[in-house]
C-alpha cells in the first residue's frame, strides 16, 4: 500500500471510482435494454453484463482498498500542523518588496521634480 | 499511549463504511440478476398472463429503482469517504504543509535574494552620485 502518494492523487482515484459506478450503472441499463428489444443480440447483452460485473468488482476493490487505507492511518485526533510560519515569512517578504517599491517611486518623483524645476528656468531663459 | 486503539466513534464510521459497501453492491447485484430472471416467460398458472405481465412489469421497475438507489448510495459513501480523507489523512496532510512551507520558503528566498542584488547594484550607484554630490558647488 502506497503511504506516501500526494493527497490529491488519492482524491482523483475517488474520482475515478465515482465516474466507474456511473459508468457501471450505465452499462446495466444497456444490458437491460439490450434485453428488452424484439431481437436481442445475446452477445451484446452478456458483454455488457460482463462490463457491469468487472466494474462493479473494480469499485469494489478500489473502495476497499482506501477504506482499509483509513483504517490503517487515522487517528483520531484532528490534524493539528499547519504552514503559518512559512506564508508569514514570505508575506513578510512581501512587505520588504513592496516598501522598496515605494521608496523608489519616491526616489522617482524626486528626480522628476527636480528635472522638471532645471528645465523651466531653462524655457524662460530662451523664451524672454 | 495507545496510538493504534482508534476512538470507538472512529472505528464504528469506518466499520459504517465498509458495511454500507458491500449492502449496496450486494443490492446492485441483487436487483440486477433478479430483473434478467424476470425476463423469463412463465406458462399461465393461477393468474393470467396480463397480470402476470402487470406484476412483473411493476417489480422490474422496483428492483430498477432499488439499483439507482444503491449507485446513489455509493455515491454518497465516496463523498464521505472523500471527506474523511481530506480531514484524517494525515500521511498526505503532512506532505501537503511540507510542500506548501518548501514552496513559500523558496519564494521569500528568491524574493530576498533578488532584493539583495538590488542593494548591491544601489549602493554602487549611490557611491557614484555621492562622489559627483560632494565635489559639486550645490552640497
Amino acid at each position: 500500500m502506497a503511504n506516501s502518494s500526494m493527497p490529491i492523487e488519492r482524491l482523483q482515484a475517488l474520482d475515478n471510482v465515482e465516474k466507474e459506478i456511473a459508468s457501471c450503472i450505465q452499462s446495466a441499463g444497456q444490458a437491460l435494454t439490450e434485453l428488452s428489444k424484439d431481437k436481442a443480440s445475446m452477445k451484446q447483452v452478456e458483454s455488457h453484463t460482463s462490463q457491469f460485473l468487472k466494474t462493479l468488482n473494480h469499485v469494489e476493490g478500489e473502495l476497499s482498498k482506501h477504506i482499509n487505507y483509513l483504517t490503517q492511518v487515522s487517528t483520531g485526533q484532528p490534524h493539528e500542523g499547519s504552514a503559518y510560519g512559512s506564508v508569514k515569512m514570505y508575506k513578510t517578504a512581501r512587505h520588504r518588496l513592496e516598501h522598496t517599491r515605494s521608496r523608489l517611486q519616491d526616489l522617482e518623483n524626486l528626480k522628476n521634480r527636480a528635472l522638471a524645476s532645471t528645465v523651466r528656468p531653462a524655457s524662460a531663459q530662451n523664451n524672454p | 499511549m495507545a496510538q493504534r486503539a482508534l476512538p470507538q466513534s472512529k472505528e464504528a464510521l469506518l466499520k459504517s463504511y465498509n458495511k454500507r459497501l458491500k449492502d449496496d453492491v450486494k443490492s446492485l447485484l441483487d436487483n440486477f440478476s433478479e430483473i434478467i430472471k424476470l425476463a423469463r416467460v412463465e406458462e399461465e398458472t393461477q393468474v393470467s398472463r396480463m397480470t402476470q405481465c402487470e406484476e412483473d412489469h411493476f417489480e422490474m421497475l422496483v428492483r430498477a429503482s432499488n439499483i439507482v438507489r444503491a449507485g446513489e448510495s455509493l455515491m454518497k459513501l465516496v463523498t464521505d469517504l472523500k471527506q474523511y480523507l481530506i480531514l484524517n489523512d494525515f500521511p498526505s496532510a503532512n506532505e501537503a504543509i511540507s510542500q506548501t512551507a518548501r514552496s513559500m520558503l523558496a519564494m521569500q528566498q528568491e524574493s530576498d535574494r533578488k532584493l539583495m542584488a538590488l542593494r548591491d547594484d544601489l549602493a554602487a550607484d549611490l557611491y557614484d552620485l555621492e562622489e559627483e554630490y560632494y565635489s559639486s558647488p550645490f552640497k
